[in-house]
């Protein structure tokens, strides 16, 4: 039973960190149709700009936020503009394609900027473990969890209440129709980018603290496709759900069965929901079948 | 689309202009000309690919090697050339460089990882070219197998023997009864897995220890599971098999869960970078160095940090890859030397005899003294085990050579 | 599509042969020259990046059949490969079968795990289909790395070279005949392949696949047949590397082998089989390219060479982004590019062309 509590506390917190990686992705799929590949390099920009706000300018952790989240919002805003505008209509290949060719590019350019070697931070988290019963997890874990939950809520209220938030969805419903109603495409989904690098932004902060700021942590980016597809593309509340269940599938899988299994048991989620229920558990069963 | 149609010729013209100048700049050099008083070598380094932290580190030892050799006057009067490339990695572009530099007239190469070695292993041979590895999986030192690889430090699964001994007396001395446990946390992958594969699974039956693998997977941000298995098995010391990123993610997992045993670390992660990124943590941490960091208080390490220190660099900062690039070239450069003090001509088989025929070539106590035979090329079977304590590695015991 | 100027085509035959066209013919008749005489001519090194050029060719191709012309998205190509190599390797290894057979062997069973895993394409388009490939990708990988009784798990395996006719092909020179051979063969059954009715179905499943059900294309069917062809080929394009290197590992067969082809087909046209070619060309010689270009600005602009490693990776990303953004057609729209300017000089344009 301690075990079990054990992994389950671990999971969890595993689980909420892909949450955080997922929803940034999903974002952007809500919005534009376009699926990012480069997501784990955003996470990995998110880490280096963190660490070179708090150690390399020396700024007090709050500014460093601050200014990380403002340097997102522009990185977000130049892909679009730069990569993204052009392809508008494109077909779907192509939209993959360069977002692969942008993970290269963002991933050698953190390399040009910041060498390959492993950093740390200072955590501006507080150190040490909690403990839940017999389970002990790091603080700075755990605390994903209650800012994934944050980001669902502010991510549902800004696509439910917000006029920028409706639009996208308008947008992802029918394009022409949002169109005849004088929602401006290209503003949306220069949003819907920049919030995707704020949430990556997110994301990478946490996961520096945990794993480090190395290359390692654009990785992070292939898992959050099971997620994804389990949860359902276009849904956050799906992302978060994914990456919770994969999160402790994954765990389990590690704790109880070994093998190095646990890598591998995410694609077999991924398959057997692809050829179940392609849009996921809480996604738009809108899926064009043969 | 206009701008597409006029982009496209500008691009087509680009592209021909710049094939035009790469294709009459390369493949017109040949061995020829300076042959006489340069020495040409090709090295492919990674400093940018998956084990880019601790291959800068390795690359600038090598550069820094032939730097402060050049300046001296070079080996026996010749200058190196060095031809170094990243490569990041990827097995074809290791390929295409090799290809590329030993037509260039590169007579030694310098190669990097597992998977670089061994895709050219049969090239080496058939084009002899000494070739040197910085991964030390044992089988690359089977003279039989691989006549031209050459590999100048202790292998995994030396080192692995090397530290199951160390731990069996440890447990003892402990006034441990029974039979110690370990853990073998590796890599996913033939470098992981080398240590337990070339002897390390039979001598742990051998001695009595009893080891059970684990395997870190890639880009893994959590090892609870793992380690709540280690726990359960009463494993005592968990030794990694890894390079220093992932194995601070699993001592900070341990360390939170409240794990009590000794972490040993054999090569790639016993470093200054492992210390830096777990920190606190690492207090205890003992590591398996086949060769001495530059803190150590050895006279091999003096030349090192006097060459970084003209510089303005520091040298804590750099870790024992720094010195294994380093020395691994003063080994083949103590090859080169003696060819040509023997008058030979600078081919890849002499260069090969020459270095079977080192016997106990003095390393200034960086790393024990190396041998090479006609049937066993791996130089070293030794290493100094080092604690960390308040910060800094310091060493815990003498050479010990391998079982 | 131009319309040729004075070529009348009376028969059939001549309507739908491969090079309508005297210009086109004399074109590839001058291609075969240089191919058949470069081998002679070319340094160690070349030939060997030629050999690296074919095999990729024929992987491209491969890929092309199933994305370009059948608009199917695959990501499993590091993981296809991976299979021809190894069936190939563990064939002639483990049952000293001759290298022909091996091969044959390797490209059939890939194609049957192809056509296994391109079964999700019932049921998925696009995208998922996309991911459904990365499993598949990931799947295999670990399966091959942990199968440690058939694979040797995460060890190398080493794979004597073919011998043809009593002579060991363990030459760049003596392989280069081989390949090309191979490729030239691969280039000609795709053609083919497009030329016929089989081919058109996955053209029409491709463009408008409910049309082409419509029309009484069988849709799953030439979907599962163009997943078996192309990893026939794909499966081939991995036997020849094993043959090639003589060492298999499956450290040459991950993820980004995957996109280093897709990149190739992207870069060089979708759905043609000179774009597959130029593709494989340039992704395969740009490492190469900036690695020269480096070392020429090494004395005059060491900044720059000392951040080479780093631009060679984001010249990859860069070219991808480059193509699709000024591009998209490729390589082989450029190259028709090429060949309209000619055709039309000294003019701009042609009548009722205007200009566009």
């Amino acid at each position: 039973m301690d075990t079990f509590l054990q992994l389950t506390v671990s999971g969890l917190s595993t689980g909420m960190i892909y949450a955080l990686a997922a929803v940034g992705f999903v974002v952007i799929y809500k919005a534009s149709d376009v699926i990012n590949f480069a997501q784990g390099d955003l996470l990995l920009f998110g880490t280096y700009l963190i660490f070179f706000s708090i150690v390399q300018l020396n700024l007090p952790w709050t500014v460093g936020i601050m200014l990380t989240l403002l340097i997102a919002v522009a990185m977000g805003l130049l892909i679009e503009r730069v990569v993204l505008r052009p392809l508008i209509g494109e077909p779907i290949i192509s939209m993959i394609m360069v977002t692969i060719g942008l993970s290269s590019v963002l991933r050698a350019l953190a390399n040009a900027l910041w060498g390959p070697q492993p950093r740390t931070f200072p955590s501006f988290l507080p150190d040490g473990v909690i403990s839940i019963g017999t389970a002990v997890v790091g603080f700075d874990r755990v605390l994903a969890i209650p800012l994934g939950l944050a980001l669902l809520v502010l991510l549902g209220f800004f696509f439910r209440r917000t006029r920028d938030g409706i639009a996208m969805r308008a947008i992802a419903d029918d394009q022409q129709a949002a169109l005849s109603m004088g929602i401006s495409i290209p503003r949306v989904f220069a949003i819907a980018w920049a919030l995707a690098a704020v949430t990556a932004a997110i994301g990478g902060m946490m996961l520096g603290n945990i794993v480090g700021v190395s290359q390692s942590v654009a990785a992070i980016g292939l898992r959050v496709f099971p997620v994804v597809i389990l949860g359902g593309l276009d849904s956050i509340g799906g992302a978060v759900l994914g990456g919770v269940i994969i999160g402790l599938l994954e765990v389990y899988t590690g704790g109880y069965i070994g093998h190095g299994l646990n890598l591998i048991v995410p694609y077999f989620v991924l398959i057997i929901m692809l050829m179940v229920r392609p849009y996921g558990l809480f996604g738009k069963p809108i899926i064009e079948r043969v | 689309m206009a701008l597409g149609k006029r982009l496209s010729r500008v691009f087509v013209r680009i592209v021909t202009i710049i094939c035009g100048t790469v294709l009459l700049g390369c493949g017109t050099d040949d061995a020829s000309d300076e042959g006489l008083r340069t020495i040409k070598i090709g090295a492919i380094f990674d400093l940018t690919g998956a084990t880019s932290d601790v291959g800068v580190d390795y690359a600038d030892g090598v550069r820094g090697y032939v730097d402060w050799v050049n300046a001296q006057g070079g080996i026996a009067g010749h200058t190196i050339d060095l031809f170094y490339q990243d490569y990041a990695y990827q097995v074809d572009r290791a390929e295409q460089l090799y290809s590329q530099f030993v037509q260039e007239g590169a007579v030694v190469f310098m190669g990097w990882g597992t998977g670089d070695t061994e895709a050219l292993r049969l090239r080496i041979t058939e084009d002899q070219i000494p070739f040197s590895s910085a991964s030390l999986s044992h089988v690359l030192g089977d003279a039989v197998e691989s006549p031209y690889n050459f590999l100048v430090a202790t292998t995994y699964s030396d080192q692995f023997k090397i530290v199951l001994r160390w731990i069996s007396e440890d447990y003892q001395a402990r006034g441990g009864t029974g039979a110690p446990q370990v853990a073998l946390m590796h890599n996913a992958s033939p470098f992981g897995m080398s240590p337990w594969v070339y002897g390390g699974e039979a001598y742990a039956a051998e001695i009595g220890v009893v080891v059970t693998r684990y395997e870190m997977s890639r880009g893994a941000t959590d090892f609870t599971a793992e380690f709540t298995r280690i726990r359960q098995a009463g494993a005592e010391y968990v030794v990694f098999q890894n390079t220093s990123a992932p194995v601070s993610v699993a001592i900070r997992s341990a360390r939170s869960l409240g794990i009590d045993a000794t972490f040993v670390c054999l090569n790639w992660c016993a470093n200054a970078l492992l210390m830096r990124l777990v920190g606190e943590d690492a207090e205890g941490l003992v590591g398996a160095m086949p060769y001495a960091p530059l803190t150590a208080d050895v006279p091999g390490v003096q030349p090192l940090r006097d060459y970084l220190e003209e510089r303005g660099e520091s040298y804590t900062e750099r870790t024992n890859a720094y010195t294994q690039g380093w020395y691994t070239f003063s080994i083949f450069a103590e090859g080169l030397r003696r060819v040509i003090d023997a008058g030979q001509d600078l081919t890849g088989h002499n260069i090969k005899i020459a270095l079977e025929s080192i016997r106990d070539l003095d390393m200034a106590g960086v790393t024990i003294p190396i041998t090479f035979t006609a049937t066993d090329h791996r130089g070293s079977k030794g290493l100094r085990l080092f604690q960390v304590e308040n910060g800094t590695w310091t060493p815990l015991t003498d050479f010990l050579t391998a079982p | 599509m131009t319309m040729e100027c004075g070529v009348f085509h009376t028969t059939y035959t001549s309507d739908i042969a491969l090079r309508r066209v005297p210009a086109e013919r004399l074109r590839l008749g001058l291609f075969v020259i240089v191919v058949i005489t470069f081998p002679f001519l070319a340094s160690p090194y070349w030939l060997n990046l030629a050999n690296q050029i074919a095999i990729a060719t024929v992987g491209a191709i491969g890929l092309n059949i199933l994305v370009g012309y059948t608009g199917q998205i695959s990501l499993g190509q590091g993981a296809f490969m991976a299979v021809g190599a190894y069936t190939a390797g563990l064939l002639t290894l483990n049952f000293g079968l001759p290298w022909g057979a091996s091969i044959v062997f390797a490209c059939l069973v890939t194609s049957a795990i192809g056509t296994f895993f391109g079964m999700p394409s019932l049921r998925l388009k696009g995208l998922y289909l996309a991911i459904a490939t990365l499993a598949a990708q990931e799947i295999i990988e670990w399966v091959i790395t942990h199968w440690t009784g058939v694979t040797g798990g995460t060890e190398a395996l080493v794979v004597p070279a073919p011998q043809l006719f009593g002579v060991r092909m363990n030459t760049d020179f003596r392989f280069y005949w081989l390949v090309v051979i191979l490729a030239s063969a691969t280039a000609l059954f795709t053609a083919n392949l497009f030329r016929s009715r089989i081919g058109r179905a996955f053209l029409a499943v491709r463009d408008q696949d409910v049309a082409a059900s419509v029309i009484g294309v069988n849709v799953f069917r030439y979907k599962l047949l163009a997943f078996a062809t192309s990893s026939f080929f794909v499966g081939l394009a991995g036997a020849l590397i094993a043959y090639y290197r003589n060492i298999v590992s499956w450290e040459r067969f991950t993820l980004e082998t995957s996109l280093f082809y897709l990149a190739m087909i992207i870069v060089g046209g979708l759905g043609s089989i000179r774009g597959s070619f130029f593709g494989a060309a340039l992704i395969t010689l740009l490492p190469a390219l900036i690695t020269n270009a480096g070392r020429m600005l090494q004395d005059s602009a060491p900044a720059i060479a000392s951040q080479l490693p780093n631009i060679q990776q984001a010249s990859f990303g860069l070219i991808i982004i480059l193509f699709l953004v000024f591009e998209p057609k490729g390589l082989s729209k450029l190259w028709q590019n090429v060949k309209d300017y000619f055709y039309v000089w000294p003019f701009a344009y042609r009548r009722g062309e205007g200009r566009h």
